[in-house]
């Protein structure tokens, strides 16, 4: 019987064990070891006093790229967008994002919109010494267009180069905000691309990738034969952990800058200040806009509350913004209203005033009376949802269960329940999801509202014959400008849309800033309105940044 | 006050241990509404009178969370152990009376279960029951039966030697007879010792598949849940998190060793002094 006893106490021990085992994983391997390799190589420290021009960067280990700084699997032109640093781009995306040049010197679109003409600079190298010419860029596009996995390159025909210095793009599809996609893609060299081009980067950008400690950090120095304006960092390294090691590692001097979440903005760290840029990193829930039925595989889609545009109107409304900005991310974000908060294709029709008694008038004007529990019925059916949320996001958790107490409110009774992104996108199909969406291009209101084959949207169901047009012209426009002003029709044309007084069917919540310890004599040059993603777009233009 | 003998002290602790759970399985049953409830304005708050283990980020009152995060763990607990130990009885009576065969073919599956790393067979079957709350159930109740059922394949084999049993058959019982009327009763006692000294191992696993996040989704108050979302807190100086969840833990599953031992010596009281 005594063995009893101390199998038990082995068990316990085992248990044990699993737990505080879990605690070196948790806290990434980029904690202390390759820091004290980083001190050593630089011999100097310098990040300790916060001076010279090296800076150290602390992101969170997803924005390691896992397949290198290939743009042909998602440097940059990925799911979450930036500028590739390592190669040049044909245009960049202006602080207020509108279009600049990079290595084109001049681009021109044909009347139909089929044909794009680039001309690009002439005084170009890549780091290996070797001219950069208009067949790189040719190479660069047909290579991504065959290769991408995680961008969509299907508007593009092919790209030729008409003589060294002019490319021309052929389309298969008219696509006005082509320079949006020319601003992520990095130009790679046709001389020395293959499959590991993603581990030893050769580009003509404005730093070299020196060292990559896969699963640590990655070294970045300056390109010193750089065409455009002068580097000022001239090392950057950018180490990769989870929040609370980047914290600590601020906390001991390790990193320069650390990014960091809502949760821990009343913490404070001497010698360091809390950053906070706006962003259109967006959170919000898709409300399926038709009412239950199958797919042709036998899916679920659709929901019976929410398909009624009274019930969506009322939830747009009848949540308060400001107090879920206060209570979730201790005000450091914006109210959200659209996809695209701020971006020179926003309608800014889609702002709404919070109002819960109004909110409550249109549920009891559309029907929807109280029932029992104060939970409001209408022909049988309750005015419930299920209110999904990505399980390892503990933000959307908060934002779901906030969404849940508001609308009790209003007598709509809201469940949460964490998914995994194995089943998410499908049962969004029939139950509101809280997404995360916001990018620099308006490709993401044709993505999230324009209809597919089956004729519905395809991350929510929702259908508008007006909107897909307006959105169809938009792509076909001669020039941006044009297609900003169809872009913004989409959203609210003055008699339909997707707006509150339109078909509402995406609930837009809020814009997270992007919160950043910063060693105090950093200066961190200005930021464009980040995207999607609390990675890369932080050293956009680390370039610029000095020390005080 | 008179002085207790040991045996009353015994039965006095088992029945405090066993008070103890039930109140805790009660109440986390009751207050499971509450321990879902957030509340912005009270987030965060450390312990204090009115909540007791203190809050977390979206206010939610951490000691209703806790005891109905046990509650459920001792409930998944009870059906872990009533399953793992009827299929202990069953496979090992099966395996000492039915022959060669079928006890070869009983200790090889004890032995393949054993074989595979415990907490991987749990993550592998929970995962192929599709997670959630009935993938852990399923996953911790198919694995805990392995170590009960070779003990009492051991005692029957034994007991078949008794006298008493060979009269038996000698006067005509079938073996299944005779393993209903004079093998269980006496196997009785070890099975109930087993059965809740299974208890805190079928928590403790709960508890690390919850926590690695194969089991429930977060909003679930679950220990593991509770545990795991609290590691991220830690570097934010919310220790509280993790204390009082963790030690309330602790307590459970050592107050069911208890429980398990001391109904061991008042129905075994021949072994109270090895």
């Amino acid at each position: 019987m005594k063995r009893r006893k101390i199998s038990f106490i082995i068990a316990v021990i085992l248990g044990m064990n699993l737990f505080s085992g879990c605690g070196p994983n948790y806290e990434s391997s980029a904690g202390e070891a390759p820091r004290q390799e980083e001190q050593k190589e630089t011999g100097t420290g310098l990040s300790e006093n916060g001076a010279g021009d090296s800076v150290i960067v602390a992101m969170g280990p997803n924005s390691e790229p896992e397949a290198g700084f290939d743009p042909a699997y998602g440097w940059g032109a990925g799911e979450h967008v930036h500028e590739p640093l390592i190669q040049s781009t044909l245009t960049v995306t202006n602080p207020d994002l509108s279009i600049g040049y990079d290595l084109a010197v001049d681009m021109q679109v044909s009347e139909d919109g089929m044909t794009w003409t680039v001309t690009i600079r002439d005084d170009v190298k890549f780091t290996d010494g070797e001219p950069l010419t208009a067949s790189d860029v040719a190479f660069t596009y047909n290579t991504v267009k065959d290769t991408s996995s995680v961008n969509d390159f299907t508007m593009l025909k092919e790209a030729t180069a008409v003589n060294d210095t002019t490319v021309e793009f052929h389309m298969s599809q008219a696509y006005s905000i082509w320079p949006y996609t020319m601003a992520i893609v990095g130009i790679v060299p046709e001389h020395a691309y293959g499959p590991d081009y993603g581990e030893h980067p050769i580009g003509s950008g404005r730093y070299l990738m020196k060292q990559w400690d896969k699963g640590q950090q990655i070294i970045f120095e300056a390109n010193p034969d750089y065409y455009g304006e002068e580097i000022k960092m001239k090392r950057v390294t950018v180490v990769f952990m989870e929040e609370d090691a980047a914290f600590a590692a601020a906390k001991a001097g390790q990193v320069d800058l650390a990014y960091t979440a809502a949760a821990y903005s009343d913490q404070s760290i001497d010698g360091y200040e809390l950053l906070s840029f706006e962003t259109v990193d967006n959170r919000g829930f898709n409300l399926p806009a038709v009412p239950v039925g199958t797919d042709a595989q036998g899916n679920v889609i659709g929901n019976d509350f929410t398909s009624d545009l009274q019930v969506r109107r009322a939830i747009n409304i009848g949540l308060d913004r400001q107090e879920m900005l206060e209570n979730v991310v201790n005000g450091y974000g914006t109210p959200a209203y659209s996809v695209c908060d701020k971006m020179p294709w926003y309608n800014s029709a889609a702002e709404v005033e919070y109002d819960q008694e109004e909110a409550k008038t249109i549920l009891e004007e559309a029907g929807w009376k109280e029932g029992s529990g104060g939970i409001r019925e209408k022909n049988g059916v309750r005015a419930a949802f299920n209110l999904l949320y990505p399980a390892s996001d503990s933000l959307r958790q908060a934002l779901a269960a906030d969404t849940q107490n508001q609308l009790k409110e209003l007598g709509i009774e809201v469940t949460i329940e964490g998914v995994g992104w194995d089943t998410a996108y499908d049962r969004a199909q029939a139950e509101p999801l809280m997404w995360g969406w916001g990018a620099h291009s308006p490709m993401e209101l044709y993505n999230i509202y324009h209809t597919l084959e089956n004729g519905l949207a395809g991350f929510s169901p929702y259908a508008n014959e007006t909107v897909d047009q307006y959105m169809d012209e938009a792509l076909a426009a001669s020039d941006l400008d044009t297609s900003y002003e169809l872009w913004q029709k989409a959203q609210w044309d003055g008699t339909t849309g997707i707006t509150q007084e339109g078909d509402i069917p995406w609930i837009w919540l809020v814009n997270i800033d992007h919160l950043y310890w910063s060693r105090e004599n950093l200066k961190v040059a200005e930021q464009k309105l980040h995207p999607h993603g609390h990675g890369w777009s932080i050293v956009n233009n680390v370039d610029q940044w000095i020390w005080q | 006050m008179r002085r207790m003998n040991g045996r009353q002290k015994t039965a006095l602790l088992f029945g405090a241990a066993v008070i103890f759970l039930v109140l805790v399985t009660i109440a986390g049953q009751v207050l499971s509404e509450a321990a879902m409830a957030t509340d912005f304005s009270r987030k965060d708050r450390p312990p204090c009178p009115e909540y007791l283990f203190g809050t977390d980020w979206m206010g939610r009152d951490m000691f209703v969370r806790t005891l109905t995060g046990l509650s459920m763990s001792i409930r998944i607990g009870l059906l872990a152990a009533g399953v793992s130990s009827l299929l202990a009885l069953f496979l090992g009576i099966v395996s000492a009376t039915m022959g060669r065969a079928v006890d070869s073919l009983v200790t090889w599956v004890i032995d393949l279960v054993m074989g595979i790393p415990h907490i991987l067979l749990l993550i592998l079957i929970s995962y192929a029951c599709g997670k959630g709350f009935k993938g852990v159930v399923i996953g911790v109740s198919l694995t805990h039966w392995t170590s009960l059922a070779r003990l009492i394949r051991g005692e029957v084999l034994q007991l078949k030697e008794a006298s008493y049993i060979k009269a038996a058959g000698k006067l005509g019982l079938s073996p299944w007879q005779i393993a209903w009327k004079h093998m269980v009763p006496h196997l009785f006692p070890q099975f109930l010792v087993g059965l809740i000294l299974l208890f805190p191992h079928a928590i403790l696993h709960e508890a690390s598949i919850t926590f690695l996040g194969f089991g429930l989704s977060p909003e679930q108050p679950a220990v593991g849940v509770i545990l795991s979302e609290s590691m991220q807190y830690l570097a934010m100086g919310k220790w509280w998190l993790a204390l009082f969840p963790g030690l309330l833990l602790v307590l459970t599953v050592a107050l069911f060793d208890v429980a398990g031992e001391s109904l061991r010596k008042l129905l075994d009281p021949g072994s109270a002094h090895v």
